[in-house]
């Protein structure tokens, strides 16, 4: 019964930390809505079904702070999605849309080899070390034992390929 | 104050360390966001970016580098949620420009049209009885136990479900978008097949095993992909999409039933549409809810084995099997 004391501990760990978990959900931008957000982050943990978890509170937390990446992340898109929706949409049939339009998947591609191009100029390991971490899912420690360097360099790599992303990022804006 | 460059540089730090299956220290991080509101925002817009690039990197690997995900990469994944890139969470109703809307009026009038030379009869389903019926060649519906639905002798293509659950198998048709009413709810399929539940209170679930649903075209206009599960707790609650297994949606064909953090009220409802035996959640049991997945044969035999199966306790009550949360 492996997998129900593990969610168990969870419960115990969030029901523990339900305060902290407020604050940090305040401190994220919730605002008035952490007492809502909590009982989301609960539901997120409860249909993820997780085996067992090392660390619980950790992974409450990290739980809580991917919640508040998604909602920024989809503000944000809904309001590109507004901007040039009447452009794009309104030929679509109702009911059918959605879909990437051909020209759309190509300048995603195009958009993907300016982002690879921009990593690889940082250096090929910064490139590795970003896939390896970011896409991947690799644990930094297990990367930087994976290219045989340590922890602070795969932490600054991370660091470098992050800023010019930023940079990116303020371009295309 | 820190000046923006600072705030941006020290949002990058801690991008990068929590973005680490092994960070723990989220209390100097919640300390170091209470600091200055802007601190949020900073870190919101560093790991958007991150993850959006990663996201491009990922759905356009390049030549020769599809590869580098290996085996090693599922190392940490027990400890690592569901990523910020799935899209559970509460879905924002779409907006729509002024030509659009026009364009739905039309067809709203033509639906109305319509509507008026249908010509429907209603199905219903005692609790514990199931039955499949077929509308036309390669579409088909399985209806649960307790379930009371309507179709449309004029129209193969048109389904209204009114109270339990229906799992949709339809042959895709462009020309002719198979429709299903879900109170006021419209659902158009994109060829699929998808599963309907409806609820008290104007509950409702849509989930997709193949193909794709176009939920509310003329409002919220979502699609609802295969693996995801569309919810709404009651009517005018705000709409989440959640991922599911595909192997899931329609179980219950098989007598299985699965329930997600569900409401003790809302297992005894699905418990009792599905076996015929009357099941109640205990009064003062409200916020109480269960996860778990269940055969429902052997309750059959042997209806107080639900206490074991999902960790309740349960009592007969005459011939009533009240369930609480132990």
């Amino acid at each position: 019964m492996n997998a129900e004391s593990s969610s168990a501990g969870l419960e115990a760990a969030f029901l523990q930390n339900r305060e902290k978990l407020i604050r940090f959900l305040r401190a994220r931008g919730a605002g008035e809505a952490a007492e809502d957000l909590v009982q989301e982050v609960w539901l997120k943990i409860a249909a993820a079904r997780p085996g067992p978890v090392a660390s619980p509170l950790a992974y409450l937390f990290r739980t809580a702070d991917l919640l508040m990446i998604d909602r920024f992340r989809s503000t944000r898109q809904a309001d590109a999605r507004d901007r040039d929706w009447s452009e794009v949409h309104a030929d679509d049939p109702p009911g059918v849309s959605a879909e990437p339009s051909p020209e759309r998947r190509l300048s995603a591609a195009q958009e993907a080899q300016t982002v690879l191009a921009l990593l690889d100029g940082l250096g090929s390991r910064v490139t590795r070390v970003f896939r390896r971490h970011r896409i991947d899912g690799v644990a930094q420690k297990a990367v930087a034992a994976e290219l045989g360097v340590s922890l602070s360099t795969v932490e600054g790599d991370l660091r470098v390929a992050y800023r010019a992303l930023e940079e990116w990022k303020e371009r295309a804006k | 104050m820190a000046s923006d460059g600072t705030i941006r540089q020290q949002a990058r730090d801690w991008a990068v360390r929590t973005g680490d299956p092994a960070f723990v220290d989220w209390e100097a991080f919640t300390l170091w966001l209470e600091a200055d509101p802007a601190h949020a925002l900073a870190y919101d817009e560093v790991m958007t970016t991150v993850s959006d690039a990663a996201d491009l990197l990922a759905a356009h690997p390049a030549s020769g580098e599809v590869g580098s995900g290996t085996a090693a990469a599922n190392d940490d994944a027990d400890d690592v949620p569901m990523s910020a890139l799935s899209r559970t969470g509460p879905v924002r109703r779409a907006w729509l420009g002024g030509a659009v809307a026009a364009c739905l009026a039309l067809v709203g009038a033509l639906w109305m049209f319509q509507a008026e030379r249908r010509d429907l009869y209603t199905l219903r389903t005692g609790a514990g009885e199931t039955r499949s019926i077929s509308l036309e060649a390669g579409t088909s519906v399985d209806i649960a136990g307790g379930t009371i639905i309507t179709f449309d002798r004029r129209d193969r293509r048109f389904a209204r479900l009114e109270e339990g659950q229906a799992l949709f198998t339809v042959r895709h048709d462009a020309a002719r978008p198979f429709e299903v009413m879900v109170g006021d709810e419209r659902l158009v399929d994109v060829g699929t097949v998808f599963d309907v539940q409806r609820g008290e209170a104007d509950a409702l679930s849509v989930a997709v095993a193949e193909g794709a649903v176009q939920f509310d075209p003329e409002g919220a206009n979502l699609r609802v992909s295969p693996g995801e599960m569309l919810h709404r707790e009651g009517r005018g609650e705000t709409l989440t999409l959640s991922k599911l297994p595909a192997a899931q949606v329609g179980e219950w064909r098989e007598g299985r039933l699965t329930f997600d953090a569900a409401p003790l009220a809302v297992v005894a409802d699905r418990l009792s549409r599905a076996t015929g035996i009357d099941y109640a959640a205990a009064p003062g049991s409200g916020s109480a809810s269960v996860s778990g997945s269940i055969l429902i044969g052997p309750l059959r035999a042997d209806p107080a084995a639900i206490g074991p199966l999902l960790g309740l306790s349960v009592r007969a009550e005459g011939r009533r099997w009240v369930i609480g949360s132990d």
